[in-house]
């Protein structure tokens, strides 16, 4: 068999990988003083092993070859850190329980009403089996499907496909382009984030005031909810249009002017945030109409009755207490942010002009479908699901600090 | 009691399951895609349902798929899982993965020589050349020529005259010229702008065919399998200059890329007295105008009266209809009687009234030019059905729809006007656009981003043709 050159041996990528773990459940056991030294040590080497081979070795190590470029390797390396950080954190977490004394996998629920004895399980796991069908059929396995196409050269409809090992990541690595892409796709994000809830929540606090037809409003409002990113689009279009568009149409008769809402850098990027958050809003208000709803009024009335002011008694009590909702409508908006803004996109703009609206998602649609180029799209997809995935983790860690689940 | 009625009812039910397709079978269904919906779906309906009056033993049934691009991706999932229409309409850009793909019979194949199928004549002689050279491949007929468009250009007469400007532009100097005597219209209010069109990719390939020049190499690809781009050309560069041109001086109001809609809107309405676009938006823009009040009239697309050549000719737009493989015999001629008729000289003198495509055979065009009554031939939107023209001559009353018959008609055949043929057609043009809207909206260094943009598509293409290319 003819010997592979590797520019960086899998020996050494496994050694390193090693070294790695065993530093980090060193550093563990010096931080919590728990266990002993040896187990630490020897697990997170384990861990730092299979971490290290866990994403390149069923590619063969291609990435390490000599014949690989340097963006390769990055990609690599890169590859290597990901799975360290799967295992060592799960790992971490099984020697921790080993510590306590607790078993390695949880029990299981024991309180009432959970299925127990003999047939337990197998009764549990028959009524499940639907949704784990449908989510092993359209979820999980095509997700496999995602990650093996990712090191392909494939198009629909062609006689054979080509492994390309990471060609497909390292090329978006040196992609000047792609970088923009995904910039703007936070860029934007960042603000349809932050105009959607902020807004949302003012709208929410006017309705929960009692007025005549609140609920005829706040069905109104949740409405454009109800509309999908792609109507959303097209009603923009024929809002923002430069020559037929109605507010150009509006502006020119009270104040003369035209704006090319939809063909200048930055209105067409403004455009496409703000048919973003009119299509979003919907959503976010209905959670914190909700959330407001929860409030106890006792909790309000007795701060007002000490002197607190509007502001003081929302800023004090009100946010507060609906920072659970927030959390998880930042979470949800950055998905839809990030997700679902491409067809809107693609009615408004085409990503124009010169691609100032050109998300990463949108560079999905565009090489995936539109050009059936899949390799390179579900290369690019699996860029932004770890994006956000990072994203939701850091919206967790940070996030779940500051949300007060109260029990009222 | 109760329960032996739903048994009953469920071993009838059963019986009839098995019957029907039974007593149905001598029926030959044909399913046909076709990327339209609106009243140029409803003449293919109708004339499908024309179809099957004259055949008890086949029943074809259009099905509208929303675009081209889509029925493109529809057709190629279908294949995967095996669902797929016998008949598919598929855009020019998709003429080399049509080929590809080995998905469909070429249409000469299927006919094989014979004189007619079903009762249906087979005549080809009579389609106007440019027509049927572009789905030529390798020699072979391979799809029947439907809807067939080229870029025309549609001017407001009132507006140009009001500026002085009595002959209708007909080069790019042409347009700038009159677009800087209607200047005094612009600043006054009177108008939006000089001109507006599409900014679509087509256009782009047109003006190259245009200036006898390739897209791609190996003659467009039509000498042999392209591998390379070749944007690094005087005729690429003179379209990026003609917009910059064009936009730096205000003379165009650009409404983003390949947006179809507002400059049709902005035309129409009387805001602005120059468009281009696709002939096959003639009916809809003539009564556009004729609502509006001003008088419409066409000419051939612009060309470069620098090119060295001069106008060479254009190349067809549009799309074809391919017959999927497999089929049993009797299927298959089914489908080939079905396109054989759909493009006769009578429905392909209709389709063009209905829309402003093309007809694709000059006995058509003969057709229109010398009517009888009785002859129900103008499709009639409102009431969704053909009713007759009312006139000896359809192209002495409405001399705007010759413009585009008479530009293929008159256009040198050569692989330039013939037009490229290559994997990556679709992927492609936003490249090739995005470099002339990136120099039109902000200029720059022109040949820098040509370099680039046609490694990157050579790139593409070539990863393309590892694919799909005979090893």
């Amino acid at each position: 068999m003819e010997e592979i050159a590797y520019s960086v041996h899998p020996a050494i990528v496994t050694l390193v990988g090693a070294l790695l773990g065993a530093g980090y459940f060193a550093f563990l056991r010096w931080q919590t003083q728990a266990g002993g030294l040896n187990i630490s040590l020897g697990v997170g080497a384990l861990a730092g092993v299979i971490g290290a081979t866990l994403l390149t070795a069923p590619l063969g190590y291609c990435m390490f070859q000599a014949d690989q470029k340097s963006e390769d390797i990055i990609i690599g390396w890169i590859a290597v850190l990901l799975g360290l950080m799967l295992t060592l954190n799960l790992f971490s977490m099984l020697l921790w329980r080993y510590f306590r004394g607790q078993r390695l996998l949880p029990r299981g629920d024991t309180t009432p009403g959970a299925f127990r004895g003999r047939f337990g399980l197998l009764y549990a796991m028959t009524v499940l089996s639907p949704t784990i069908l449908v989510l092993v059929f359209f979820v999980y396995l095509p997700m496999v499907d995602t990650l093996r196409f990712s090191t392909f050269l494939a198009r629909f409809g062609a006689p054979r496909t080509r492994f390309i090992c990471v060609s497909n990541f390292s090329r978006m690595l040196a992609d000047l382009d792609y970088h923009s892409n995904l910039f703007l796709s936070f860029a934007l994000s960042f603000g349809i984030i932050i105009i959607a809830m902020s807004l949302a929540l003012l709208i929410a606090s006017m309705l929960n005031q009692p007025i005549v037809g609140a609920n005829i409003y706040r069905t109104l409002l949740i409405w454009p909810y109800a509309i999908s990113p792609l109507v959303a689009g097209v009603i923009f279009s024929l809002l923002l249009g430069t020559e037929s568009g109605i507010v150009n149409r509006v502006l020119d008769l009270t104040l003369g002017v035209k704006v090319p809402w939809l063909v200048t850098v930055p209105a067409a990027q403004i455009s496409v945030v703000l048919a973003s958050v009119w299509n979003v809003i919907g959503f976010n208000i209905l959670f914190y109409t909700a959330g407001l709803q929860t409030i106890p009024k006792d909790l309000l009335e007795s701060a007002s009755i000490d002197g607190a002011g509007a502001w003081q008694r929302f800023a004090r009590i009100t946010f507060p207490l609906l920072s659970p909702f927030t959390f998880f409508l930042i979470v949800t908006n950055t998905i839809y942010a990030f997700f679902d803004t491409f067809s809107l996109i693609f009615v408004l703009t085409r990503g124009g002009p010169t691609e100032s609206t050109f998300t990463a998602m949108y560079r999905v649609y565009v090489t995936g479908i539109l050009s059936s180029d899949i390799g390179k799209s579900t290369a690019q997809s699996l860029i932004l699901f770890l994006i956000v995935v990072g994203i939701t983790i850091f919206q967790f860690r940070v996030g779940q600090r500051r949300v007060q689940y109260g029990n009222y | 009691m109760f329960r032996r009625f739903v048994v009953i009812l469920f071993v009838l039910t059963l019986a009839l399951g098995t019957m029907v397709p039974a007593l149905a079978q001598d029926v030959i269904e044909l399913e046909a895609w076709v990327a339209f919906s609106d009243h140029r779906y409803d003449w293919a309906v109708d004339t499908a349902d024309r179809f099957n009056a004259l055949h008890d033993d086949i029943n074809v049934t259009m099905l509208s798929v929303a675009n081209y691009d889509t029925i493109v991706n529809n057709y190629t999932l279908g294949r995967e899982d095996g669902a797929y229409p016998e008949i598919v309409q598929l855009f020019d850009a998709a003429l080399q993965f049509a080929v590809d793909s080995n998905w469909f019979d070429f249409a000469e194949d299927i006919i094989a020589g014979r004189d007619e199928i079903l009762g249906h004549p087979v005549d080809f002689d009579d389609i106007i050349p440019v027509i049927s050279n572009y789905y030529t491949v390798d020699g072979v007929w391979a799809s029947v020529a439907w809807n067939t468009s080229t870029p025309i250009m549609y001017y407001n007469v009132e507006l140009l005259e009001q500026a002085g400007v009595m002959e209708m532009p007909r080069t790019w100097a042409d347009i700038l010229d009159a677009c800087a005597a209607l200047q005094p219209l612009v600043d006054d209010g009177t108008i939006s702008a000089c001109a507006t069109w599409p900014f679509s990719p087509w256009f782009i390939e047109q003006w190259l065919a245009q200036q006898n020049e390739y897209m791609v190499n190996n003659e467009n690809g039509r000498a042999g399998r392209a591998t390379e781009f070749n944007l690094d050309t005087d005729a690429y560069r003179a379209i990026a200059e003609f917009y910059r041109e064009l936009y730096s001086n205000g003379y165009f109001i650009y409404e983003g890329f390949d947006q179809w809609g507002p400059p049709t809107q902005s035309f129409t309405s009387g805001k602005v007295a120059i468009m281009m676009s696709s002939s096959a938006a003639a009916r809809a823009i003539s009564e556009g105008a004729t609502a509006t009040g001003f008088t419409l009239k066409t000419t051939g697309m612009a060309y470069n009266q620098d090119a060295p050549d001069g106008w060479v000719g254009n190349i067809l737009g549009g799309a074809t209809m391919y017959i999927s493989n497999g089929l049993a015999p009797e299927v298959q001629d089914a489908a080939m009687a079905f396109l054989l008729f759909f493009s006769n000289t009578e429905n392909s003198a209709s389709w063009h009234t209905a829309s402003g495509y093309v007809p694709v055979r000059n006995s058509s065009i003969e057709l229109l030019k010398n009517l009888e009554p009785g002859n129900e031939l103008l499709w009639d939107i409102p009431s969704g059905a053909r009713v007759d023209i009312e006139t000896n001559d359809w192209y002495a009353a409405f001399p705007n729809f010759l413009t585009a018959s008479t530009q293929l008609g008159t256009s040198t055949v050569n692989n330039a006007t013939r037009g490229s043929t290559y994997g990556t057609f679709q992927q492609s043009r936003p490249y090739y656009g995005g470099v002339v809207e990136e120099y039109m909206l902000n200029g720059g260094d022109l040949d820098a981003m040509i370099a680039e943009t046609n490694a990157e598509l050579t790139e593409l293409l070539q990863e393309y043709n590892f694919l799909f290319a005979d090893e």
